[in-house]
């Protein structure tokens, strides 16, 4: 019933680890598949090691809502080729994010993580806390590194976007005509908190990415709107928090979804929303998780009144 | 407000409590009069030092009135500026965080906190609690050299009905001559089997002390509790960077008091860590 097959990727749960949180060690990860997952992603990975920010680099800033700017810290795809052989030992499926300064290092990671055994790669185009962030914002920088990664890599490419730009759609549809084999929606939203008593952002880096339960109608909002443009599947990511999440994600045209910060609640959160998922299909008479994908485009919603 | 929110409060105490390490105190309840959560015995806190860092910290007490502490040595950039805090300053607070020690079952049952160093510190806040619910205990308070040695006094004044204290030092310039490990042997040396079955050793310090404490445990089947460290940034189960292989435990959330069937299996325990890069290391 929660079976998909994205871009040949076979999943048994809809629900995949979105990258960035857990996914350094293959401990983590075996944990993530054990408690339910679909698939994982790991995190973000470079050329070189990366240290990133000092803490605070994450917190909490409403109940499920979070606050982070790692600033891509990553082991390098030298030493994190290790950790991706020992996780193909067991099987399931792996999409490993990327990252680089430019096409050339875009390339280089992209090509080691495949070769490791990847099974999709996922490109991280849009941290929004990172020098890399401007390829993310532009259309042609976009289409461009895709273009240059779709010569060369087999395995299938999602596209992470960044929601901090003017239209998601146009980036979202460089990507598609570039070749990508999906797109991931959303990353995390520029955000910041300051201390009122100490009167400084708290975050060692200022600014950060919220994420979490506060961005989930947002990200809804961007998954309805690309469903409308595009003919690639959608990954759903933001703010999933209970099984609810999961179904407005498909209702609005996710082909899967990815969770991330929800997981401060423990790993079993994950094989609970199958199981709730599992309750809803039944109880509706579905067959399939992806019967129920972009239901809720069917009904028109209310334009712009004349003003006349 | 939940306990992964950082909330900025005073500094409301300074206690020098030998050279090179002080206990820092400040207030939880006065800010949180309608949620306040109260620690327990081997939780942690994040702790900010505005404009410096954010680290993990053992809180080392707690009492009813909300006054929470940490002990901290003066080892790195982060932990210089919490000693160079004066009583007013204002730090950030995330916490509390992470499981906590488990009491004995039973009045019966001998606990033996076993501490190196400013490992002690999570155990001073336990043996408080164990003292006041009249838990027999035996402390074993160990350092490098006697002008180390924490929380002398504070033992000293536990209650003596029900607590033994031993302090040793490696260059035997107080207590016995040794490490806190090397007591903790002797002491149980003469144990009978049933003596040993009704133990319950905590213990906190430089893993590798820890490590052979362990060792003495899994031989004699001794049940034991150890309060692990490790690099870490959320605190609360999303980085990963504590992970513990090959069971992908987190010091964070599953810790950072693990027992001895658990350490069992923790192949990273007295190997490994991760740095902030996530790449694994071997311990210092």
């Amino acid at each position: 019933m929660l079976e998909i097959n994205i871009s040949g990727l076979k999943l048994k749960s809809p629900i995949i680890l979105a990258s960035g949180i857990l996914g350094v060690s293959c401990s983590t990860m075996k944990r993530v598949i054990n408690s339910g997952a679909g698939a994982v992603t790991t995190k973000s990975i470079g050329p070189k090691p990366r240290i990133g920010y000092k803490n605070p680099s994450i917190i909490e800033v409403y109940p499920g809502t979070f606050l982070n700017s790692v600033g891509l810290g990553n082991p390098g795809i030298d030493d994190f080729v290790s950790e991706i052989k020992e996780i193909k030992n067991y099987n399931f499926p792996l999409i490993v994010s990327v990252f680089g300064d430019n096409i050339d290092s875009y390339l280089e990671v992209a090509l080691k993580a495949e070769n490791a055994g990847a099974d999709a790669l996922e490109i991280n185009i849009s941290c929004p806390h990172a020098e890399i962030s401007c390829i993310g914002i532009n259309k042609d920088l976009t289409h461009s590194v895709i273009t240059e990664l779709k010569k060369r890599i087999k395995v299938p490419i999602f596209v992470k976007l960044n929601p901090n730009v003017t239209d998601i759609c146009e980036i979202a549809l460089a990507s598609e005509k570039a070749g990508a084999d999906a797109v991931v929606a959303i990353n995390t939203l520029e955000a910041m908190i300051i201390d009122v008593n100490v009167k400084r952002p708290i975050l060692s880096h200022g600014s950060g990415g919220l994420s979490g339960r506060a961005i989930h109608p947002i990200a809804v909002k961007k998954v309805y709107d690309l469903y409308k443009v595009l003919k690639i599947p959608i990954i759903g990511c933001g703010g999933i928090y209970d099984w609810k999440d999961v179904v407005e994600f498909f209702l609005a045209g996710a082909f899967a979804v990815q969770i991330g910060t929800a997981l401060y609640q423990g790993f079993d959160i994950i094989s609970k929303m199958n199981y709730n998922l599992i309750n809803y299909l039944e109880e509706k008479d579905y067959h399939s998780i992806s019967d129920i994908r972009g239901l809720a485009h069917q009904y028109k919603v209310q334009e712009v009144p004349d003003f006349d | 407000m939940t306990e992964n929110t950082i909330q900025t409060v005073r500094v409301k105490k300074v206690i020098n409590e030998c050279e090179g390490i002080k206990t820092i105190q400040f207030n939880l309840k006065e800010i949180n009069s309608f949620n306040y959560n109260p620690p327990k015995a081997g939780q942690f806190v994040m702790v900010w030092v505005p404009g410096v860092d954010e680290v993990p910290m053992s809180l080392s007490g707690c009492d009813d009135d909300g006054n929470w502490a940490i002990t901290v040595k003066n080892v790195g950039e982060c932990t210089k500026a919490i000693h160079n805090l004066n009583i007013g300053d204002f730090i950030g607070v995330r916490g509390p965080l992470g499981n906590s020690f488990e009491f004995p079952k039973d009045q019966s049952k001998v606990s033996i906190l076993v501490g190196g160093g400013f490992g002690i510190a999570p155990l001073k806040y336990l043996a408080s609690d164990l003292s006041r619910r009249s838990f027999k205990t035996i402390i074993i308070d160990g350092a490098k050299i006697g002008e180390e040695l924490l929380f002398i006094n504070d033992f000293k004044t536990l209650n003596n009905e029900y607590s033994e204290i031993f302090f040793c030092t490696d260059d035997g310039s107080y207590g016995v001559k040794g490490m806190a490990s090397d007591t903790f042997k002797s002491l149980i040396k003469n144990y009978t089997k049933s003596d040993l079955s009704n133990l319950i050793i905590y213990s906190c310090g430089p893993e590798k002390m820890l490590y052979s404490i362990f060792q003495i445990c899994e031989k004699y089947n001794i049940k034991l509790q150890v309060s692990l460290e490790r690099i870490m940034r959320c605190g609360c189960g999303l980085c990963g960077l504590c992970a513990m292989d090959p069971l992908g435990l987190l010091v964070c959330k599953d810790g950072p008091v693990f027992s001895l069937k658990e350490l069992k299996q923790l192949e990273d325990f007295g190997k490994h860590k991760r740095d902030f890069t996530g790449k694994k290391v071997p311990l210092d």
